[in-house]
């Protein structure tokens, strides 16, 4: 029924094209893929099965354009997974390009983090390990650019909060539970699409031959939902089982980024100061279990050509101001990424490895890759996900190496 | 007649016996690239660019190309927007290159990243795009980088041309050598070839068509053969418009995500 609904919208787009533009002016372009993992650990378990399909309708004229990307996901004995990447109309108009509908905004310098890259929010239902334009969920938004020489003032309106999604807790990517007692999981608490529960963002950019950097703020819902503490049960003195809530918290946010090349090395930063943040907390005098902190988040980046290699290290920290020791996060977080890929044969066979490295409680996800053309729009991939250590954000996930291959086709 | 007026005298009966000779001696090796260097282009180009990749077995690729370039007299900027192959379109690139010896500035947009990169610009003997060409093929190479010797003078066609050997300053450059074919008067290299670290030939440079568009000449198509590897690429411009008054905005992060 999905599946007739995107072919109807599709006809409905060209037929609806105004007059004087014919069919042939519609650019339609995607991809067609086939992904294939392998759980290493689990007898030869499938880790994923997938076929996907991605289209992009879209049309560009000297003063409007708009763009509509459906995307089809399939699994055997699974519901077909369809939806709309993005949906979105143009308008150029002077200095000002108008943009309103469903689209993905990605912000900052940092790459493969989130510091204030926080406008659009996640699809972690397959953790970090899809590619990034489909971790990240379109929002429905009114973005507003004004370009003045090489200044750019940017404002993202969006009226209604969309969360994370966050794996079904039976899945292999549900994160470990922070509280040492079995819970029970209420639905995340909803709230109404009012105006006073919009999400504003804002960005001043400016691209030069000396450097490039941002400036932004925004107040916004915080994507991920803070675990609540609604309920605790006990057996005498002791604490037997906990009810969490989940509710999401209004975020601030004030940040920037730069980028600059001096002496073909080029060096990145990216930072903001959070306000607003819930962190569960172990302090049996709270009893919510959840305390509100302050934070900052920030990257350091340097990308090098040693060798003819392209090499990418970032150290990302986030650090909770007025910390105490019952908050269940350290106060300092330190993680490291770390980029080496190099190009074979004409640029027709990619190499790389891709490292997150949490240096708090040593752990790692190692994502060495291979990446073939056999023909102009015709790719395989080979690559494993190694994850290390018992516990950290990667850690956790210590059963679940993988090997997996992707066909890919694009037209 | 006093001292100063005899000197002059003297200069003018030899400027006067030598004159002949000078106005038609033949330039040396470094005027005849200063002249290919210095060979007006105009102030903006804007053009298709269709690259054609061939294998030693025969098998192609084919790279689309819009490009548009302007020269700003100490800085030359130039965008290019990828249309295909499927999985490059949409990717654009930025170089925005000094005349005072500056590095590069270098941004590269990645339609899956939706952001505009900045990007390391140490990569001058890279091939492009899997090409023949290395990104310093395709720039302007100052001729001041190399010392210039006139070999001789041969006939292609009907036209009479310089072959100029060019030996770079640096150790570590791309190429021990380079040879060029220059028309003369017109300043065109109609063909070129590329030396390995041991002296043997490595690439061969063939313009296959030059015309002349609105009062420049503009090499229309170029054929790479890397004779080493019996690998090939051709470059075929089209839609060719210089001084077409190409906008200050075309080379900004707006036309680039556009």
């Amino acid at each position: 029924m999905k599946f007739a609904k995107c072919i109807l919208i599709g006809a409905f787009l060209i037929a609806a094209l105004p007059g004087g533009l014919m069919a042939q002016d519609l650019e339609l372009n995607g991809w067609v893929r086939n992904y294939t993992g392998v759980l290493t650990g689990a007898d030869g378990e499938f880790s994923i099965v997938q076929n996907a399909l991605d289209l992009e309708m879209g049309l560009a004229m000297e003063n409007a354009g708009f763009l509509v990307n459906p995307f089809i996901y399939q699994s055997p004995g699974e519901d077909l997974d369809i939806g709309l990447r993005e949906a979105y109309l143009d308008v150029y108009t002077g200095p000002a390009d108008i943009r309103i509908g469903k689209q993905q905004i990605i912000w900052g310098k940092a790459e493969g983090v989130f510091i204030t890259d926080v406008v659009s929010p996640k699809d972690l239902t397959e953790f970090l390990l899809p590619d990034f334009d489909e971790i990240r969920i379109g929002v429905t938004a009114l973005k507003t650019d004004v370009y003045l020489g090489y200044h750019t003032f940017e404002v993202v309106w969006i009226p209604v909060f969309v969360s994370t999604i966050q794996p079904v807790s039976d899945s292999l990517w549900a994160p470990a539970f922070p509280f040492q007692v079995p819970a029970r999981i209420n639905p995340t608490e909803e709230f109404d699409p009012r105006i006073e529960n919009t999400e504003l963002f804002a960005k001043y950019s400016y691209l030069g031959a000396f450097a490039d950097f941002e400036l932004m703020g925004g107040y916004f819902w915080d994507d991920d939902p803070t675990p609540h503490i609604t309920d605790r049960t006990f057996s005498g003195s002791e604490l037997t089982a906990i009810e969490i809530t989940p509710r999401h918290h209004r975020l601030g946010l004030i940040g920037g980024s730069f980028s600059m090349a001096p002496a073909g090395v080029v060096l990145r930063g990216e930072g903001g100061y959070y306000t607003g943040k819930f962190f569960p907390t172990a302090d049996p005098a709270d009893a919510d279990g959840v305390v509100e902190r302050d934070f900052i988040n920030y990257a350091a980046g340097i990308d090098l050509a040693p060798f003819g290699l392209i090499v990418s290290g970032q150290l990302i920290q986030r650090i909770i101001l007025a910390y105490d020791d019952a908050i269940l996060s350290d106060q300092v977080d330190n993680l490291v990424t770390l980029l080496v890929a190099d190009d074979f044969l004409r640029e027709t066979l990619r190499a790389e490895v891709f490292a997150y490295i949490g240096l708090n409680n040593p752990n790692a996800l190692l994502r060495p890759k291979i990446v073939y053309d056999i023909k102009d729009g015709l790719d395989i991939e080979a690559g494993a996900n190694v994850f290390l250590g018992n516990e950290g954000q990667f850690g956790q996930f210590d059963e679940n190496d993988m090997i997996f291959a992707k066909l890919t086709y694009s037209f | 007649m006093n001292g100063r007026k005899i000197a002059v005298a003297v200069l003018a009966v030899i400027f006067a016996i030598l004159a002949p000779s000078l106005v038609f001696a033949e330039p040396n090796g470094r005027e005849i690239i200063d002249n290919v260097y210095n060979r007006p282009t105009g102030k903006d180009v804007r053009s298709k660019m269709t690259m054609t990749l061939v294998n030693s077995r025969g098998a192609t690729r084919e790279r689309v190309i819009d490009q548009y370039l302007k020269d700003y007299g100490e800085t030359e900027k130039m965008v290019m927007f990828f249309l295909s192959p499927a999985d490059v379109r949409d990717t654009s690139f930025m170089n925005w290159s000094y005349d005072d010896g500056r590095d590069e500035d270098q941004w590269i947009y990645l339609p899956a990243l939706k952001r505009v990169k900045r990007i390391s610009s140490d990569s001058k003997g890279d091939y492009f795009m899997g090409s023949d060409f290395t990104y310093d093929d395709l720039g302007d190479r100052h001729p001041s980088e190399d010392e210039h010797r006139l070999l001789r003078m041969e006939s292609i066609g009907n036209d009479t041309v310089y072959v100029v050997e060019s030996i770079p300053r640096e150790d570590d450059y791309l190429y021990s050598r380079t040879v060029t074919w220059v028309v003369k008067d017109k300043w065109i290299g109609l063909k070129k070839e590329f030396y390995d670290e041991d002296g043997d030939l490595l690439k061969t440079l063939d313009i296959r068509n030059v015309e002349k568009i609105s009062g420049y000449w503009v090499l229309t198509d170029l054929e790479m053969h890397n004779v080493q590897e019996n690998h090939t690429t051709n470059i075929i411009l089209s839609d060719v418009r210089l001084d077409s008054g190409v906008s200050d905005d075309m080379f900004s992060e707006r036309r680039m995500r556009r």
